[in-house]
């Protein structure tokens, strides 16, 4: 192992207990943020705490298929991270908003945007907001105990719903989830909407060190990521392993701004797990 | 695609489809597990000839025996075995035309070929193998082939001795008969131009060449003869007109000369009016005048060619000497065309003499060629039939060549071709080559991506990041579990080949 892994290593672990503290009036700076205390809670942004709810078991979000940092050795939990990193990296110390989508229906563009959020939410600098795109095959709603909480589809009928009514903690720190909401068919309106744009604007000014991660519909929808893809800063193309295609990917890439294209996210590739 | 990138592929492909994979590995131990057992056992019997050709007679009558060619035995053998005498004999004796119809006798030679390995060993030794699934049989056929084979090969050198002596025999014959005739032809020749003999020849030329000098050298004579006569005919003719003309010129001369004496004696005494003087001076006129006469004559004689001399001139003793050499001459001359006339007799006869021992010579020289070759290919054939006739009289009485059963039939103690245990390791082998093969196909032709870099490379786009499959504990547990099955189908396979392979080893299946 080398002296640069080691370190890194070392910085993986103890990041779990650091704090990066934002300067008043700047934007936190990635990589060069200022190390200041340790902290004995999870939750060190203290507008958060009062309507955190309780936190998830391990058991918890393993069952529902999240990442956690105390799985630091698992390949899946590093390959977040790195990706994490990256996006960090793309962008310069600002936050994002990262589309996540998926070549074909079934790629596991959800899983990678959830497990994107809690790489995120590892982070003791940072949060990260998951928003279920998918209004025709919502996932991000299963993280919740209830399932029928309002949602995007509500926040868009109804003119009196307050942004911070359909953003809901998940029982993970920083980590919170805007649901799709009830099913709708015609979605394209919404996206297209000035009340999107508007929310989308609130959403990624309002904190600074927010990650806005939308889970996005699979290509198939390619007019509802045309939209969502303009929505966002940075687009991740989620393939799968012996399901997609060269012909899949192009078509997928095509309907993106090569500016926006982040990379293609290669999922479910079979690895042998480490089997105690 | 780098070998390490399809290696990697593949082993991922493989846990990926780890149960297809292990599920073409059962099918196809069990596949070839059948196979085995129901391939047909093969029980090869064998045995070794060995060809004599150095018996103790051969040194005795080297060079004059002629052994067979013993090039590639194993192909004459070859041929002499699977001959349709040989097998149509081996068929009925191995019992296939009881149990089976004849008209399946074509299939069944061909099969029996198919089953017959016949090869050499060494220079000498030739080994017969036959397979059959009946080991009895096996034995029996492979006996009968190489007792066939001995006999037919015995009596086909005899055969071939045979005819090779009626074939050498008979040309023999022929040349004898060439030679006859021949030598008839010469003796005919020889009768017909007796002086056709050696050496004619030169004895013509030489009598030719004395011929030829002699009648050169007569005719230069004759030519010297011919002028001698013309210049003695000119010499006649000359010295008769000079004579004659001379002689009465000069008797005019002189009786002038006498009578200017006489004149000038008178004149002395007279003058010329004197009539002595006058008639002596008639006189000396009348003889110039004479002179004058004659030498006329003589001029007009010049012109008008010889006459018939006078008697002056006729007794004249040179005239009679010439005339005398010219008679002389002249009988010379006659001899000499005489002579030349036989010479020329003499060459022709030479010629035409020539000319017949010319052609005599040439037929001779045919003759006597063909007589030449003929006696000696006569002579060559002699001494073949009898190396033949030895050749014959020995492979009759088997000494020119003989064989020995070398090795007795014996039937192998390992059943041969694809034996259970090739079955059983191949039906492993190939249970983990064809899921490979079968994944490595995949790889090739299926469009779905299966390798990461791949699709960096295709879209020039970077992988932002390969993810793994993130295990439950659930999953976690149930692919232990799995994993634990899998790995004892794997090894019940497995064990159950080598059982199976066991079973038939000690002969329970």
């Amino acid at each position: 192992m080398s002296k640069i892994e080691k370190a890194l290593n070392k910085a993986r672990e103890e990041r779990g207990n650091l704090q990066l503290v934002p300067v008043a009036g700047a934007r936190p700076v990635p990589g060069t943020a200022l190390v200041t205390n340790r902290v004995a809670h999870p939750e060190t942004i203290p507008r958060m705490a009062k309507n955190e709810v309780r936190l998830l078991s391990v058991g918890d979000l393993a069952q529902r298929g999240v990442i956690q940092s105390q799985q630091g050795e698992d390949p899946a939990v590093q390959v977040f991270r790195d990706l994490r990193t990256k996006i960090v990296q793309q962008s310069q110390g600002q936050n994002a908003v990262i589309l996540v989508t998926s070549v074909s229906q079934g790629c596991g563009s959800s899983f990678i945007a959830q497990n994107l959020g809690a790489a995120f939410a590892f982070d003791m600098g940072k949060t990260a907001l998951l928003i279920d795109c998918n209004l025709k095959t919502p996932s991000v709603h299963k993280l919740l105990a209830n399932a029928s909480a309002p949602g995007l589809t509500e926040y868009f009928e109804n003119p009196d719903l307050d942004i911070k009514e359909i953003i809901h903690p998940v029982g993970i720190a920083r980590y919170r989830v805007i649901t799709a909401g009830k099913r709708r068919e015609i979605i394209e309106e919404y996206f297209t909407s000035e009340k999107m744009k508007h929310l989308m604007d609130t959403l990624r000014r309002r904190y600074q060190e927010r990650f806005i991660i939308m889970d996005g519909p699979p290509m198939s929808k390619i007019a509802d990521i045309r939209i969502l893809s303009d929505l966002a800063d940075w687009v991740l193309v989620v393939a799968r392993y012996a399901r997609s295609t060269n012909t899949q990917i192009a078509n997928c890439l095509d309907a993106i701004s090569e500016k926006k294209q982040i990379g293609i996210v290669f999922n479910e590739e079979p690895r042998f797990p480490r089997i105690r | 695609m780098l070998p390490e990138q399809i290696a990697k592929a593949l082993i991922t492909e493989s846990f990926h489809s780890r149960r297809l994979v292990v599920g073409i590995f059962v099918i196809v131990n069990a596949a070839t597990l059948t196979a085995g057992l129901l391939w047909p056992k093969a029980y090869t019997a064998s045995t070794s000839i060995l060809v004599d050709e150095r018996t103790i007679i051969q040194p005795l009558m080297a060079g004059a025996a002629v052994a067979t060619d013993a090039l590639d035995r194993s192909k004459n053998a070859r041929e002499v075995i699977f001959g349709r005498r040989i097998m149509d004999l081996v068929l009925e004796y191995g019992g296939w035309l009881k149990s089976k119809p004849s008209e399946e006798a074509e299939r069944l030679t061909e099969e029996i070929k198919k089953r017959t390995v016949i090869s050499t060993v060494g220079k000498n030794i030739l080994r017969i193998e036959y397979r059959d699934d009946d080991p009895q049989r096996a034995l029996r056929v492979t006996e009968k082939f190489a007792e066939l084979f001995i006999q037919e090969s015995i009596a086909a050198k005899a055969a071939e001795s045979g005819a090779a002596f009626a074939f050498i025999e008979k040309q023999t014959q022929d040349y004898q008969d060439k030679l006859t005739r021949t030598e008839e032809e010469l003796k005919e020749l020889r009768s017909s131009n007796l002086d056709v003999r050696a050496g004619s020849e030169g004895e013509v030329t030489t009598r030719l060449n004395d011929l030829h000098r002699r009648i050169e050298a007569a005719a230069q004579e004759l030519r010297e003869a011919e002028i001698k006569e013309t210049s003695l005919e000119r010499q006649i003719s000359g010295e008769a007109e000079s004579t004659a003309a001379i002689s009465r010129e000069g008797q005019y001369r002189t009786r002038i000369g006498e009578l200017q004496s006489k004149l000038d004696t008178l004149r002395l005494s007279y003058r010329d009016t004197h009539p002595d003087i006058v008639q002596v001076k008639q006189q000396i006129q009348d003889l110039t005048d004479g002179i004058n006469a004659q030498r006329v004559r003589r001029e007009q004689t010049k012109r008008s060619g010889p006459s018939e001399p006078d008697e002056s001139v006729v007794n004249n003793p040179i005239y009679q000497q010439l005339r005398r050499e010219q008679s002389q001459n002249q009988s010379t001359i006659e001899a000499l065309t005489a002579r030349i006339a036989e010479l020329q007799r003499q060459l022709q006869n030479e010629v035409s003499r020539g000319k017949r021992m010319h052609s005599g010579d040439a037929r001779l020289a045919e003759l006597t060629r063909d007589y030449q070759i003929n006696r000696d290919i006569y002579q060559d054939l002699l001494r073949r039939r009898e190396n033949a006739r030895v050749s014959m009289n020995m492979d009759s009485d088997h000494q020119g060549l003989t064989f020995k059963i070398q090795e007795p039939v014996s039937l192998l103690q390992s059943i041969v071709g694809p034996r259970f245990l090739h079955f059983a390791v191949g039906g492993i082998l190939l249970g983990v080559l064809i899921p490979l093969g079968l994944l490595y196909a995949r790889l090739q032709f299926d469009p779905r991506i299966r390798i990461g870099s791949a699709i960096a490379v295709a879209h020039k786009l970077p992988i932002a990041t390969v993810v793994p499959h993130l295990w439950s504990r659930r999953e976690l547990k149930g692919l232990r579990w799995e994993l634990v099955l899998l790995t004892l189908v794997v090894l019940a396979t497995i064990a159950a080949s080598a059982a199976v392979s066991a079973m038939r080893f000690i002969k329970v299946l």
